[in-house]
């Protein structure tokens, strides 16, 4: 789905922040069985105000607080979907999903497959990801590659609001289970026209921000936008891709659109090695090596522990930096 | 050497039967027919157990862990159940799944590699019933299943259900994260669980005592909030009755129930194991003779239940019933490499279609490296 017809009928401006909470509104009035648990989810209305006042609304047995412990949440929560519920953890920031790796790995992804196909775990886990408010360390970190390295579940990262609703909609009432990175840098740093009608978007389609037929500019989250204003600086004309979805990859969309430009840049916010950037990188070699003009680059995190708060922005990738990586790009002379 | 493995053995419990078969408490309230059930369910799985490791030595069976000897833990546990509750085995629970009648059939393809796609297809539920009580698939992770048995019941009593989720622990896993953290959450939400900790003393190697300081295992859940009891997890009626209390007071609103029961692991952790590397054989013959087979079998005879002619009419049924469970999972063909790719998302995905077209070829005796397009598969 385009995001114009997504903006068909009447549109409100909203922040990321807001369109979460409305959404999960609307997902839980439209299902009994959708229930939300976290830490800090209740009377604060989370640590970020996703759910603010959704306690009141819908009380303490659909927002369920929980003890401390991201295992413990994502285990209870498991089982809770294996009998048939439709749970919607918070994990408060992605950097303290460590914990919560046992259950990840023995119990939600595995499920379904250990069953045979007859238990589902519909269970979409908002996970708050990504640097860029002096939040420090722990609380900045972009780990989707430990998760889409892991069959079995899919992940999923919107780049806005309106992408948001779309997303976070498709997610909780898809049967699989669901990572949806919210990037908190995203969360009130600009508004857009957000439907206010029920829309649901693919989740496993690669959207074409703009296109373009010089090179492709690979991203997701919240570089998205410092996609657009490199691709606006730069003296080529650059498809912009957001992957959306980065498990299952749209490996055709990507695919395509390099055998059209000839040339990739990939462009994330998570350390270099064994980003997801490696994987794309591979494919395109496997499957287009002969319609390049020149190597790919890789604009992204440095392999380093999450820098502390004064130096927080040399670490983050952003327009400066994918401008650089695409004149690179562009300049190669075999 | 210590005939326990814990620090401080605490040698007292609940115990109803004592090890040469007299009464020390009330029975429960069985008939004969519920007595004899009971003791034809041990007795059945020791044996398809011994006929699993036999095939495990021919190369038929994979790998299985056996539960001889600690039989009446997990059997008294699970028959405290009603139909339509919800268990979440480990691999050491066999006599409580057989109770259930989870089908020989597929237990035994199971152990042999079988993925669940072709047990579904060859010994369909229709054909092999469906057991009344609910089985998780069996978790082999330590622990995994404690926070997914919370879950469970955190659903049964948001939706007003009366349904009751157990679940068993070793005395291992009590080492793990998720026992704490699916007690604490059993405990803050005041759960319809019942958490049975099967003490058999050994986590492969490493005795209780290097497990937990703790003088006993039970007294864990009353860092929780949670009651607990300690039986004598080789006495059926003690286990019975005190699973049957803690269903019922889940049942009825009363919240989580912790219950050890001290047994002991009598035989190898599994076929990959040698016990006699690191443990004494003279705690063995021990608790060998607290066997809960044969005191169940002699309180029986004692009390006129069965007689001793019985017992070779049944072996002989049973061992039956085994020849045929073999018999019919000897017909199942082997799994089908491209099942591998089965149920891990619903629909599929450019890699999947891709991997799989990759493992055709090779299966055919093709090279897979053919496509340099990504569209030479489609």
């Amino acid at each position: 789905m385009s995001d114009a017809s997504a903006l068909d009928g009447e549109t409100t401006e909203r922040n990321l922040v807001e369109t979460i909470n409305q959404t999960l509104v609307q997902e839980m009035h439209n299902n009994e069985s959708v229930r939300l648990m976290g830490y800090d989810i209740g009377p604060i209305g989370g640590v970020y105000r996703t759910t603010e006042e959704l306690i009141d609304e819908f009380g303490g047995d659909r927002v369920i607080d929980t003890p401390l412990s991201e295992n413990g949440i994502i285990g209870t929560a498991v089982g809770m979907a294996m009998r048939g519920e439709r749970i919607v953890p918070e994990i408060q920031f992605m950097g303290f999903f460590y914990p919560a790796f046992g259950q990840f790995m023995y119990s939600l992804v595995k499920m379904h497959e250990r069953s045979g196909g007859k238990l589902d775990v519909p269970l979409t886990i908002r996970m708050v990801c990504g640097g860029g408010i002096k939040a420090s360390e722990y609380h900045s970190e972009s780990t989707e590659t430990y998760l889409v390295h892991t069959p079995g579940v899919r992940v999923v990262c919107p780049s806005g609001p309106r992408e948001a609703k779309g997303l976070l909609a498709s997610s909780i009432r898809h049967d699989d289970p669901v990572v949806f990175m919210e990037h908190k840098k995203l969360y009130r740093t600009h508004r857009e026209p957000v439907p206010e009608r029920e829309y649901m978007l693919p989740l496993d389609e690669a959207h074409i921000v703009r296109t373009g037929e010089d090179l492709t500019l690979i991203s997701w989250g919240a570089m998205v936008r410092h996609a657009k204003t490199a691709a606006d600086r730069v003296d080529a004309d650059v498809e912009v891709l957001d992957l959306r979805t980065l498990s299952p990859l749209d490996v055709e969309t990507v695919l395509d659109s390099v055998k059209k430009t000839g040339r990739c840049v990939v462009f994330h916010e998570a350390r270099r090695t064994l980003g997801l950037g490696a994987e794309l990188v591979a494919l395109i070699n496997e499957y287009a090596f002969d319609r390049l003009h020149a190597p790919i680059q890789r604009a992204t995190g440095y392999d380093v522990h999450f820098p502390g708060n004064q130096i927080e922005e040399a670490y983050l990738p952003d327009a400066n930096r994918a401008q650089y990586a695409i004149e690179a790009v562009m300049n190669y002379e075999f | 050497m210590a005939l326990w493995s814990e620090q401080k053995p605490v040698e007292d419990f609940y115990r109803v039967l004592a090890p040469d078969g007299s009464l020390v408490n009330d029975p429960p309230d069985f008939d004969d027919d519920e007595l004899i059930e009971l003791y034809w369910t041990m007795k059945l799985t020791k044996r398809f157990e011994d006929k699993a490791l036999k095939l495990q030595r021919a190369g038929e069976v994979s790998i299985i862990s056996r539960c001889r000897g600690e039989e009446a833990t997990p059997l008294g546990a699970a028959a405290a159940l009603n139909p339509g509750d919800w268990c979440f085995p480990l691999y050491r629970q066999r006599s409580g799944l057989i109770y259930w009648d989870v089908p020989l059939e597929r237990q035994l393809v199971g152990l042999m590699g079988a993925e669940p796609e072709t047990i579904d297809e060859h010994l369909p539920g229709e054909d092999f019933d469906e057991p009344a009580v609910n089985f998780s698939p069996i978790y082999v992770p330590l622990g995994s299943n404690l926070p997914n048995t919370v879950g469970s019941a955190l659903a049964d009593k948001l939706n007003d259900r009366d349904t009751v989720s157990l679940t068993f622990v070793g005395d291992g896993s009590t080492s793990e994260g998720d026992f704490h953290e699916a007690l604490n959450f059993a405990g803050v939400f005041d759960v319809p669980a019942v958490f049975v900790c099967q003490n058999n003393q050994w986590a492969i190697s490493v005795p209780s005592h290097r497990q937990t300081a703790s003088e006993t295992f039970a007294q864990k859940g009353d860092a929780y909030g949670i009651p607990n009891e300690r039986v004598d997890g080789n006495d059926i009626f003690a286990v019975y009755e005190k699973s049957k209390e803690a269903v019922e007071r889940a049942r009825s609103g009363g919240g989580p129930t912790f219950i050890e029961c001290v047994t002991y692991r009598v035989v190898e952790h599994n076929t990959a194991d040698e016990p006699s590397v690191y443990r004494d054989e003279k705690q063995r013959e021990y608790w060998l003779e607290r066997d809960p087979i044969d005191r169940f079998e002699t309180y029986l005879l004692d009390e006129g239940v069965i007689e001793e002619g019985d017992i070779d009419t049944m072996e002989g049924s049973i061992d039956d019933r085994i020849q045929e469970t073999v018999k019919t999972v000897r017909q199942v063909p082997k799994s089908s490499p491209e099942q591998m790719f089965e149920n891990h998302l619903h629909g599929t995905s450019w890699k999947e279609r891709h991997q799989r077209a990759e493992l055709q070829r090779e299966l055919n005796g093709d090279n897979p490296f053919v496509d340099w397009t990504g569209e030479g598969f489609e």
